[in-house]
């Protein structure tokens, strides 16, 4: 399956991944819409970690055989058979977020439910669209494009 | 190979996948004396409150069970295994196997008090259809009295308060949700509940009660006070299941006994798995009851592998947990209440939120987090995997991200290795 990866040594720390992250998660779709007046307020699903010298951007790693997965309680939190893809179903996610305590990466988010990165569904994700020195790549898990 | 397993929640219903996993052809039966197909008993108290509805509480879809050919008899209460002819007895009929899993779970655990059993407005909550009888039961001017603090009690006054005119929790320890929270955060968490309307009567126990026509009207407490009742809820405790695995000779001491890799009995045929059975907690080597749905999974998947022959899954084996009341987050792992000269802690605490590290030695072994839950998984992940805290960079009690590991580390983590 294809996933993003990040190139910790070309992320400049910009943080554009979020802002393009949230703006795909959005209802508008709309930069400005997103970030000032909608409610609920569209969340990341990506973040950048670190500072000037050093950072990287972090999301879902839609693992083989993910914690989360297997630590929810509801059966919301599922990895598509097909796509591979990890995702929530907002409708059963009843936000224990006992996802988030077994999540060895860091990489899910606390709202009304557990909010995390669904690769933009199997689509060019935004982040990797929209990262300005292509620190973020969308790759086969061997490295092909 | 004919695969039994006995009880339908987390820990059966992962023994089952784990088996079809494995094994693509063979028999697989579950038996549950509930009336329903698997759903996430941790829902019920969501349920009660009316946020989820019955629905999106099953955790697969009916159809899934026929796709991978798992057979689940609800309905089916099992009286006796008998060992020797490997089959079990429910209702009028006996099913055969050559693996069995004990999934039994927990049952509730009621003490003595007088004048309580067999009142129609005493119920437990621990299952769908418990739960079903409390939501038919608790009316808008319903006074409601929970017994019990931990996180059932806990979790079925919070439902309870938004239906009822009041709701009083009466608990024995000396603060709330004692086996996941500490005295300092125990007291923060008591005043959060206390703001949303819950009266706590603790160090303290119900001894009696009153009543009129088989129905309470209200209960007296240990210190004498009397506290009106239309509904008593008996959330003491729970106790793991063991009694089909006793009167079958298998070994148990307080829940069922088995070899944590295998989570094979003292009879190879038979396995056991979940709340039914005893774990050996990874951080301080003791053997405890953690009934908790993470660790069910964990022993359900490890159970249905060796059962179906598969190569042996170590997994780590510890207490973790993520609850929210009021909005508040409590999230809870590993050693909390650890006592003796090898721990350290280390705490910061900072308007309604509060984080707890627990430390032996340079390993981090616990901790408790209220509304600072971020990335808390990163912590979890310290622990299980035993890491070095001084290989680590920043100062612990931040928000943890893949930022604490080294470059080499985190990058690995994220690309598994791969070169980019």
């Amino acid at each position: 399956m294809k996933k993003v990866f990040a190139r910790e040594q070309l992320c400049i720390n910009c943080r554009l991944c979020e802002v393009y992250c949230k703006t795909a998660h959005s209802k508008s779709k709309d930069v400005v819409e997103a970030y000032k007046s909608e409610i609920p307020a569209p969340v990341a699903r990506i973040s950048v970690y670190g500072d000037k010298t050093a950072s990287v951007a972090v999301n879902c790693r839609h693992c083989d055989d993910p914690a989360c997965v297997k630590a929810c309680i509801t059966g919301a939190m599922q990895k598509d058979k097909k796509t591979g893809i990890v995702s929530v179903d907002e409708n059963k996610c009843i936000g224990c977020m006992t996802c988030l305590a077994v999540c060895p990466i860091g990489c899910i988010k606390t709202a009304k439910t557990a909010v995390k990165c669904d690769l933009c569904q199997g689509e060019e994700p935004a982040c990797v669209k929209n990262c300005p020195n292509r620190a973020l790549l969308w790759l086969e898990a061997g490295g092909a494009k | 190979m004919k695969y039994l397993i006995i009880g339908a929640s987390a820990a059966g219903l992962a023994t089952a996948e784990s088996i079809r996993k494995t094994d693509a052809d063979g028999e697989i039966t579950i038996l549950t004396k509930e009336s329903y197909l698997p759903y996430s008993r941790p829902s019920i108290s969501y349920y009660l409150k009316g946020v989820v509805d019955e629905k999106s509480m099953y955790l697969r879809k009916p159809s899934y069970y026929k796709e991978k050919n798992i057979n689940i008899i609800t309905d089916a209460a099992v009286t006796k295994i008998n060992p020797e002819k490997k089959t079990v007895k429910a209702g009028r009929k006996e099913y055969s196997y050559d693996k069995l899993c004990l999934a039994t779970g927990s049952k509730p655990f009621v003490p003595p008090m007088k004048n309580v059993e067999g009142c129609k407005n005493a119920l437990t909550f621990l299952d769908l259809a418990a739960t079903k009888a409390v939501k038919k039961a608790a009316k808008a001017d319903t006074r409601a009295v929970v017994i019990g603090a931990g996180l059932i009690g806990m979790k079925a006054a919070e439902g309870l308060s938004k239906i009822c005119a009041s709701v009083d929790v009466v608990e024995l320890a000396p603060r709330v949700l004692p086996s996941i929270l500490d005295e300092k955060s125990a007291k923060t968490v008591k005043a959060h509940l206390e703001k949303n309307g819950l009266r706590f009567h603790l160090g303290n126990t119900v001894t009696e009660a009153e009543s009129k026509n088989g129905k309470i009207t209200s209960v007296i407490l240990k210190n004498g006070d009397v506290l009106p009742c239309d509904l008593l809820i008996l959330a003491v405790g729970v106790r793991p299941e063991t009694e089909l695995a006793e009167k079958a000779g298998l070994e148990v001491n307080r829940g069922i006994i088995t070899n944590p890799q295998t989570m094979q009995t003292s009879d190879e045929s038979i396995y056991a798995a979940g709340d039914c059975t005893v774990s050996v907690d990874m951080l301080d080597g003791s053997n405890k009851i953690i009934a908790l749905w993470p660790n069910a999974v964990q022993q359900g998947t490890a159970a249905g592998n060796q059962m179906a022959g598969g190569e042996l899954t170590t997994g780590n084996t510890y207490s973790v947990n993520a609850i929210d009341f009021y909005g508040l987050r409590i999230c809870t792992c590993g050693l909390i209440n650890a006592q003796g000269e090898q721990y350290s802690d280390r705490i910061k605490a900072e308007g309604s939120s509060y984080k707890r590290l627990v430390f032996e030695g340079s390993n981090l072994v616990g901790f408790v987090l209220i509304n600072s839950s971020v990335n808390a998984g990163i912590y979890t992940s310290l622990i299980s995997d035993k890491i070095d805290l001084s290989t680590l960079e920043g100062d612990i009690m931040d928000d943890p991200s893949l930022f604490m590991f080294s470059k080499e580390v985190r990058t690995t983590k994220l690309t598994g290795g791969m070169a980019l």
